[in-house]
């Protein structure tokens, strides 16, 4: 890729079709209050939360309705005003049960009434993790790691850098991108408040090549800011990955098995630093987010701003319905989500998107037995031995699956988007990492 | 939450690479190889095309009756029994007996294939262990007899088909043909030959006359136009460096092969000559050399996964090569270097390591972690 020679990336990944053409140029749009929510009681990683309403209680917008004494939490909130309807298992979108409250709206949904006056510069680090705690804030683009455990990092490590992940790697996904282009110095502010929480020298904004337009509305919202600048980066997947990012804006490698503050680093995504600053400036939980509804199989694919808990059905058809011969039900990008069975899952706050392939885009093939092409290895940004860990995680040889670094590899997918004999080897992975894991701590 | 459940419902990624296919990377090969197997035809005559085309249904043949016998699927559409029938063709010499074309194609698919477990479970590439195995067999006499360029002039385009070989005057092989007329062809001295012959004295070709080569200049070396371009002697494939340099740069700049084995192999072996002096450019161009590098040690089954292993993989292959050309009795070396060097493949993906992203240890060696044993499955009850 000619074009992008000069950006700064990492070694390995793909350049998978992108297709973000269908929904980058459709500004976010308020989706309707549905009729009733599902609210999973937890969405993050970490302890699950216990109801704090019950069946019959009224609750209002933005009421927390879900908690956890625990450390590494994130409490829930409602995002209607309206009825608890019954506190229930449902299919959640991984496919496993989880609890979740439901709630049915009232007809008329009052407006959330944002607070004024938050004295954003002097405010302290401590109240910034308070803030995003109390707000239930989680990493938004997929993970929904919990941002306040984010933010309080081993006290032998120092943080100098803060970054954000703008690279909105996965092909179709455009709610990022368009983020940056309607409320860039939102961005910015909550890159501050970021910087302050670990107290930071520095901030970076790290946003892929294809989106130029973003990156001058960035650099503009963050014009005569000390300390923060705007990176470009190559157009390649998974640039957003946190270790590899984390490389090609810094050149610091995070060793495996750590976290970046081991190397000084924090990163959160576009949506997390705007849900940070509407938190501190107006108080306001994280009870919605802007998710892209798009693909070959929606009529009109769009951005949305839609209440955490709405059903996938109700957003497709704010969207305009199915079209074409559907294939493919995806929560989340095309390279990570989870394929559903179904449209009754809701969305959680990790929802980054909603994508509908068709029959004919969808490309599943017979698996074969694999021809050692090597091109896995050569992909994988890890430097993990694909392959290998597949053939072991079949063979049930789980010290060898480690060998090939099975409990390093992040599901990012690519050795599974170049295969030629068409091998699952996320399958394999995730069976060898949650194998590898039972072992180890028995 | 059981994990077999979770991953029931879905695998991701949901996008996969459309031209990424096994059969795609078979067909490059196929197409790599075209211009190699025309000149052959146009230097050896129409015979080539016969031994191609016995080669092809042999090996089509052996694969559907070993799969049949051996109860797997037929998977003759990825096209890798056809490319290695071509592989396996273009290593003969051009008038290798066509019953001996299609014994080789069944060593090559019927037992290096498909009886080490079919494509991907191969230890040896298949096209070079048929090779190997004729080589050793009775049948070697069959395989070792060059013809000079151009020999189709005196006998006809599209004769002689050799059946059988007598050995009756010295130097010259009498082939029978299809229609039965023995002809007398003259055996010709291949650019290897003559540096084994010649190898005391670097430059100039002591020892028996080379007959029939014509690509020898009067000052008895062979001229570089003619061993680079492809007039010399040989076997089908290996004539034409620019034309095997022509497919294999295709085939890198499709992602077919990876070009560290390529570069490996003829990086270490030009050094080697270069050391000894040991006629550096005439046997940097002669042989199999090129065939073997692009072709042969490419192949993705018994060639290593990581770019360490790959080098590892490519040095010792060149080195090889050097080690048998050098002290070798015979002048050929690149099929035996590829054949010793297949089954390493395994032992290099296995205890060379690859450091993860972020490793600050560098190590060599792989070493697996000594985790606690898994439980054994409860036994299946007795009734």
């Amino acid at each position: 890729m000619a074009v992008n020679s000069n950006h700064k990336t990492f070694n390995g990944g793909i350049h998978p079709p992108y297709n973000k053409e269908l929904a980058s140029s459709q500004p976010i749009k308020v989706a309707p209050v549905p009729s009733e929510v599902i609210i999973p009681l937890s969405q993050h990683i970490g302890a699950p939360n216990e109801a704090l309403v019950a069946p019959g209680d009224k609750v209002t917008v933005g009421q927390k309705i879900g908690g956890s004494e625990a450390f590494v939490s994130a409490s829930v909130h409602s995002s209607v005003a309206g009825t608890v309807k019954a506190i229930t298992d449902i299919t959640g979108f991984t496919g496993a049960k989880v609890k979740a409250i439901i709630i049915e709206a009232d007809p008329e949904q009052p407006e959330f009434e944002k607070k004024t006056g938050a004295d954003l510069d002097g405010i302290t680090a401590e109240r910034v993790r308070e803030i995003s705690r109390e707000a239930g804030l989680v990493g938004m683009g997929g993970a929904a790691f919990p941002t306040h455990v984010k933010l309080a990092p081993p006290k032998d490590k120092a943080i100098d850098t803060v970054i954000i992940n703008a690279c909105e790697c996965e092909p179709f996904l455009t709610c990022d991108h368009r983020l940056m282009l309607e409320r860039p110095s939102d961005m910015i502010a909550g890159l501050k408040l970021l910087m302050k929480a670990v107290g930071a020298k520095s901030g970076i904004v790290g946003i892929e090549a294809n989106k130029m337009d973003a990156v001058d509305e960035v650099r503009k919202a963050a014009e005569g800011e000390s300390g923060i600048s705007v990176e470009v980066l190559e157009v390649k997947y998974p640039e957003g990955a946190e270790k590899m990012l984390i490389y090609a804006l810094s050149g610091r490698k995070v060793p495996p098995g750590k976290l970046p503050s081991e190397v000084g680093c924090l990163v959160q995504n576009v949506g997390t630093a705007i849900a940070l600053y509407e938190a501190a400036a107006w108080g306001k939980p994280l009870y919605e987010r802007v998710l892209t509804v798009t693909g070959p199989g929606i009529k009109q694919p769009c951005n949305l701003l839609a209440k955490i808990g709405t059903p996938i059905s109700t957003l497709v058809e704010d969207c305009g319905g199915f079209q074409g011969e559907a294939g493919k039900l995806v929560m989340g990008g095309p390279m990570t989500g989870w394929a559903q069975k179904d449209t009754s899952a809701p969305i959680v706050k990790g929802t980054s998107g909603i994508l509908v392939l068709t029959a004919d885009v969808v490309d599943i093939g017979e698996e074969h037995e694999c021809v050692r092409c090597g091109k896995c290895v050569d992909t994988c940004p890890m430097f993990l031995l694909p392959n290998y860990i597949a053939t072991c995680t079949r063979a049930e040889e789980w010290d060898k699956a480690e060998m090939y670094g099975a409990l390093d590899c992040f599901e990012c997918g690519c050795c599974s988007f170049v295969c030629p004999a068409y091998i699952p080897h996320v399958t394999y992975a995730r069976k060898a990492k949650a194998e590898i894991a039972a072992l180890k701590k028995r | 939450m059981k994990v077999a459940d979770t991953m029931q419902v879905t695998v991701s990624p949901h996008l996969h690479r459309r031209d990424e296919t096994i059969s795609r990377g078979m067909r490059d090969v196929l197409i790599a190889l075209v211009p190699v197997t025309i000149w052959a035809i146009v230097v050896f005559g129409f015979n080539v095309v016969y031994i191609i085309a016995v080669s092809m249904i042999s090996a089509a043949l052996s694969e559907f009756v070993m799969r049949k016998i051996l109860r797997r699927p037929v998977t003759l559409r990825d096209y890798s029994a056809l490319v290695t029938a071509l592989l396996f063709a273009l290593i003969l010499p051009p008038t290798t007996p066509l019953w001996v074309v299609a014994i080789g194609a069944f060593i090559a698919i019927g037992i290096a294939k498909e009886l080490f477990g079919g494509l991907g479970r191969n230890i040896f590439n298949p096209a070079i262990f048929a090779r190997v195995v004729l080589w050793f067999s009775p049948l070697a006499v069959y395989t070792q007899r060059y013809v000079k360029p151009f020999f189709w002039k005196t006998t006809g385009f599209f004769s002689p088909v050799a059946t059988s070989i007598n050995e009756g005057v010295a130097g010259r092989v009498v082939y029978k043909t299809l229609a039965g007329n023995p002809t007398s062809l003259v055996t010709a001295a291949t650019p290897l030959s003559l540096f084994k012959s010649g190898r005391l004295l670097p430059g100039m070709v002591t020892g028996p006359t080379p007959v029939g080569a014509t690509w020898v200049t009067s000052s008895g070396r062979p001229s570089f136009g003619s061993i680079f371009l492809g007039l010399k002697s040989g076997s089908i494939g290996e004539i034409s460096i620019l034309l095997l340099l022509l497919g294999g740069i295709y085939l890198i700049w499709r992602g077919t092969i990876d070009w560290r084995i390529p570069v490996g192999i003829i990086g270490a072996f030009f050094v080697l000559i270069l050391v000894t002096w040991y006629h550096p450019i005439d046997n940097l161009f002669a042989g199999g050399l090129f065939l073997g590098a692009f072709f042969m040690a490419t192949d993705w089954v018994t060639s290593p996964v990581t770019r360490r292993g790959k080098w590892i993989y490519a040095v010792g292959i060149g080195v090889t090569i050097f080690i048998m050309r050098f002290w070798g009795a015979r002048p050929e070396g690149v099929a035996i270097a590829v054949f010793i060097w297949n089954p390493m493949t395994l032992l290099i993906d296995r205890y060379i390591a690859k450091p993860r992203f972020g490793d600050v240890s560098n190590p060599l060696f792989f070493q697996a972690p000594a985790l606690p044993k898994p439980m054994p499955k409860p036994a299946p009850e007795k009734t």
